[in-house]
């Protein structure tokens, strides 16, 4: 009787478990359709090290052949090297073909599964797999082809190819699925999210994309750096299982365990390996060929060297966005009022190397105080946008006490406010909970990373909420002045019938106090403003014309770069101003004429600094044309008060 | 209209409103000047709180609060000196108010005052702190500032009891307890203008926590076949509630015994109240505590021997795991289980911490469901047998 057991090819598996890579709904079909394309866009511009130009259009075009689904095309369009012909029934309809599988790279893809599984979803959906333009440097004119997924043999074939004219365009690639799907702009699966969490980690990116029915949108690189995608390391011998390390020796071929130790490894040397005869690995295996070493005796080797203490694998091979290009990279998702970027040093978790970075930003145009902060997380420069609760990001900043930073914060969740916590955490080995890599496993290590990245970068965006904490503070007191000290005089002048002259006097002696009182705080908040200032001048010669900002290293010294908090907009300014108007007029009562002198010296200080602050609004104005209203609006306030003085 | 007659909870010595006054002045003099003035009242917390078995109560420390004029202050005392000069009008012409009487008055004036509107309390516990912080500045009762608490909580059966209540223009009221039935007498808030006759024989007065529980002993004739004065607390005893049983202990020197639930918010918040005060009124304990109330039950001896049913208190539940801190806290810094006469009731504690379970006073009911008088035979064999602490 013959077998009843039969064999799959991959993409039989994954035509099947499309879920698994990201396709579990028409919804997110589109997104991870999208995500896909543009990953691959990405790096292929980087290795060929051009700063990236893409060009990215959702459009429905029709229904869709399932329930309650549109017919989707979703097209990308970039300024890559371009793929060669040959390889392009590799790249759309093979799966697992990629040139960066296992390598241990900060690769955004990684086993090249992703692109083929959407040309798969588009083949089931719409019976026809994806439309590629493919130009490189060396061709004179395009290839257009259709690649569909053979999918009993996990090959790509190539449906139809013609070559065509590609005017104005000197290589690239042009990919256009049309796909059963359902778009979402907004949300944490929206697209618009995606969109906006690539921008923010790619500050080198120039973006033009066009979503549904709206305007096309323009996103300019903030940076003309091309990141260099570290070359992968040697692996570590503790990051392997016994069947890795044996495969691993069976590349090796004929040497000696010992050359294959110091070759093949990362932190293997002579000495290293005298340490692991001690725990046990057999001497004479040492100069013995890998192909005379049996599977037993490979063991008892893999056991000694898991024994042995080595040095933690190199940080080398990590990549990270860096601080100035998530600082410039901010302002493009949105109006900031101000934010801290912080990267942390590369540190070793569950023995792989990673790189934490994070950025906070407090947004103008997000007004909803009592909804939950935006939080992005990327890995490997990917935004992640399902399974948040699971995620090790997720974990760690709601373990967080953001409280002590200003923030409003439920016990236990991520804090409220119109606020986006962008997280990246960038590792030639990540480990995904999921083929579809949507959530990064939590492992304690990696939590508490995360946790100290995100406490260093509240700690520097507490400086500016505790700025305003005062600001508002001496608001309330002057407010406490002028409403309670004539009831408690009046109420203290009824019970012991004092005459009014009394009254009168008490009054202006209890304005004296409290007058001390409201200058104590507005001595404490220009304190706060011109640390803020020399600091924001110290910033900006570190960062250019990025904007001002504050902030010095005083306790973090695994910080690569010290956090950035930078103000963007004056918006707070004026209740600061209001504030310090108010006081002068208290204090200016409450001294009486003795105390003229000093009222007359703090006017003139005032005037100063409020030429400095219309100088500042002046030259916002010029760098931001946006921001033209707030600065107008500054602008009348300081003429108003002017006006005033002069009468 | 002629001036009603006040209510004495005490001899006092005190001129209340010279007090006030010198203390306005005080502050109106340095305000004159320029200075902050400084008030100061008796700090009432059990970081202040000291107690003594031979006293019987808690009484304060040296410790006092002191609020000194300034930004953050200014409404405090603002707030206080307007409470201040509506007390003391009260007290001029006799009037007498509620803390929640007096919480709308002042709410009047501020709401149809713009100048007062600054003033204005979000909710009672406001308006009421500055009546406590008041009393605490100047060392006197609420009682003694003509404001006296609702009437909650109290409610007494007994056929051998008499009250005499002397009323406000000077005439006498008499209620013989044996006539109302299952109807209870509510002692009212100044429980000291009583005085108390005896009917005949009196073995005990027992003070249950719950005055539903109170009240079924009666309707099953407990005051008719005992010669017994029964009380409902109602909770943590009220000051009318504790200013009562005071009045009985001292006019009656009957045995008085409490009755609640095994766990330690009856031991420390109802029955440590009612037998030594609170931590949050030092200034008044001594007329508003019994010190000679005996803790009946319910007992850990109790739990064994009759097999009561108790609910287990775990550490995972928050309110159950609050239950045992709060057991460890009264052990570790409550001078009245502290105290050494007071040991047998701390190692109640100890046993509530160690065996996590608690006890309602109810669980008694369910010994033996046929028998409706079993509470009742319960109570009086534990007072027989000596099976309090």
């Amino acid at each position: 009787m013959a077998s009843r057991i039969t064999t799959s090819s991959t993409a039989e598996y994954f035509a099947k478990n499309l879920q698994q890579v990201g396709f579990s709904s028409p919804l997110k079909a589109v997104l991870t359709t999208l995500k896909e394309s543009i990953d691959n866009s990405l790096d292929a511009c980087e290795e060929a090290g051009i700063a990236p130009e893409l060009t990215v259009s959702v459009t429905k075009i029709g229904k869709g052949s399932g329930r309650n689904t549109d017919l989707i095309e979703i097209m990308v369009e970039d300024n890559g090297p371009g793929l060669e012909a040959g390889d392009l029934a590799k790249v759309f309809g093979e799966y697992l073909a990629s040139s960066k599988f296992g390598r241990g790279q900060c690769s955004r893809g990684q086993q090249g599964i992703g692109i083929s599984a959407a040309t798969t979803w588009a083949q089931l959906t719409n019976a026809a797999g994806v439309e590629v333009i493919s130009k490189t440097k060396k061709m004179r004119k395009a290839i257009k082809a259709q690649i569909d997924v053979d999918i009993k043999g996990n090959k790509g074939i190539v449906k139809t190819k013609d070559t065509i004219d590609w005017k104005d365009k000197e290589h690239g690639v042009r990919v256009s699925f049309k796909i059963d799907g359902r778009v979402q702009l907004n949300g944490d699966g929206g697209i618009l999210t995606y969109l906006q969490g690539t921008t923010l980690v790619n500050p080198h990116l120039t973006l033009n994309y066009k979503l549904l029915e709206q305007d096309w949108v323009n996103i300019e690189r903030v940076s003309d750096f091309v990141p260099k995608v570290p070359a992968p390391t040697l692996p570590h011998p503790h990051t392997m299982k016994l069947g890795e390390f044996m495969t691993h020796a069976g590349l090796f071929g004929k040497i000696t365990l010992d050359n294959f130790l110091k070759k093949g490894f990362s932190r293997v040397t002579d000495l290293t390996i005298k340490e692991m005869t001690k725990h046990g690995l057999p001497k004479k295996y040492l100069k013995s060929q890998l192909t005379t070493i049996k599977e037993t005796e490979y063991k008892s080797i893999y056991q000694a060297i898991q024994e042995t203490d080595l040095s933690n694998p190199t940080t080398k091979s990590v990549l990270t966005v860096g601080e100035e290009g998530l600082a410039k990279s901010i302002q493009r998702i949105g109006e900031v009022d101000f934010f801290s970027v912080l990267t942390r040093k590369p540190k070793i978790c569950d023995h792989k190397p990673v790189v934490v970075e994070v950025a906070i930003a407090r947004f103008l145009d997000r007004k909803d105080a009592d909804d939950a902060a935006q939080l992005l997380r990327f890995a490997n420069r990917v935004p992640l946008q399902f399974d948040k609760a699971a995620c090790a990001i997720t974990k760690a900043i709601e373990s967080v006490n953001w409280r002590s930073y200003g923030l409003t914060q439920p016990k236990g969740s991520i804090p409220l406010g119109p606020y986006v916590f962008a997280v990246a955490v960038t590792s030639p080995f990540i480990k995904f909970k999921n083929a579809s890599k949507e959530t990064i496993d939590a492992s304690d290590e990696l939590v508490e990373e995360i946790r100290r990245a995100a406490m260093q970068a509240g700690q520097k965006l507490s400086r500016h909420i505790k700025a305003e904490a005062r600001a508002a503070d001496l608001e309330r007191k002057i407010q406490h002045i002028e409403k309670f000290a004539p009831i408690l005089v009046h109420g203290l002048a009824q019970i012991t019938n004092a005459p009014k002259k009394r009254e009168k006097a008490a009054e202006d002696g209890l304005k004296k106090i409290l007058g001390r009182d409201t200058d104590q705080a507005e001595s404490k908040l220009k304190e706060a403003e011109s640390r803020l200032k020399v600091l924001k001048a110290k910033q900006k010669d570190k960062f250019g014309d990025v904007g001002a900002s504050d902030e010095v290293a005083d306790d973090a010294s695994d910080v690569v770069q010290e956090a950035e908090v930078v103000k963007v907009a004056p918006a707070k300014k004026a209740t600061k101003k209001a504030a310090k108007k108010k006081v002068a007029k208290a204090t200016k009562k409450a001294a009486g004429r003795a105390t003229k002198k000093v009222a007359a010296k703090k006017a003139t200080k005032k005037t100063a600094a409020k030429k400095a602050t219309k100088k500042t609004a002046a030259e916002k104005v010029t760098k931001k044309t946006a921001k033209k209203t707030t600065a107008k609006k500054t602008a009348k306030k300081t003429t108003k008060k002017k006006t005033k003085r002069r009468r | 209209m002629a001036k009603q007659k006040m209510i004495r909870v005490r001899k006092l010595t005190k001129n209340i409103p010279k007090m006030a006054m010198d203390v306005c002045d005080k502050m109106l003099s340095d305000l004159e000047h320029a200075r902050r003035p400084v008030v100061e009242a008796v700090k009432c917390s059990l970081d202040n709180s000291f107690y003594d078995a031979k006293t019987g109560y808690l009484t304060p420390g040296e410790k006092k609060v002191r609020s000194e004029l300034n930004v953050s202050s200014v409404q405090k005392l603002a707030r206080t000196v307007f409470m201040l000069n509506i007390l003391l009008k009260n007290m001029k012409v006799g009037s007498v108010n509620t803390k929640r009487e007096l919480y709308y008055i002042a709410k009047g004036f501020m709401k149809s005052d713009a100048f007062y509107k600054p003033l204005d309390f979000e909710d009672q516990p406001e308006s009421d702190s500055v009546i406590e912080f008041i009393c605490d500045m100047l060392e006197v009762y609420r009682e003694e500032l003509n404001c006296f608490a609702g009437d909650r909580g109290g409610q007494t059966y007994s056929q051998n009891l008499v009250v005499t209540e002397t009323l406000s223009d000077g005439t006498n009221a008499v209620v013989d307890l044996s006539t109302l039935g299952t109807t209870p007498f509510q002692p009212k808030n100044k429980p000291q203008q009583f005085k108390l006759k005896k009917k005949g024989k009196l073995d005990f007065c027992v003070v249950m926590e719950s005055e539903g529980t109170a009240n079924t002993l009666v309707a099953n004739g407990m005051t008719k076949r005992h010669n017994c004065i029964v009380i409902g607390a109602g909770g943590v005893p009220s000051n009318g509630v504790r200013g009562w049983c005071k009045t009985i202990q001292e006019q009656l020197k009957v045995p008085m015994y409490f009755y609640g639930d095994l766990d330690a918010y009856t031991m420390q918040n109802i029955y440590r109240t009612l037998k030594a005060g609170s931590a949050a009124s030092l200034v008044r304990n001594s007329d508003f505590s019994a010190p000679q109330v005996r803790f009946l039950g319910v007992l850990p001896e109790d739990v064994k021997e009759y097999d009561l049913l108790c609910y287990p208190v775990g550490e995972k539940d928050a309110a159950e795991a609050r239950s045992l801190k709060k057991a460890k806290d009264v052990l570790a810094n409550d001078p009245f289980f502290k105290d050494k006469k007071n040991k047998d009731l701390a190692a109640i504690l100890k046993w509530l911490v160690k065996e996590k379970k608690r006890c309602e006073q109810q669980s008694v009911f369910s010994v033996d469901p046929s028998n409706p008088r079993f509470m009742e035979e319960f109570i009086v064999k534990k007072i027989k047998k000596g099976s309090y602490v």
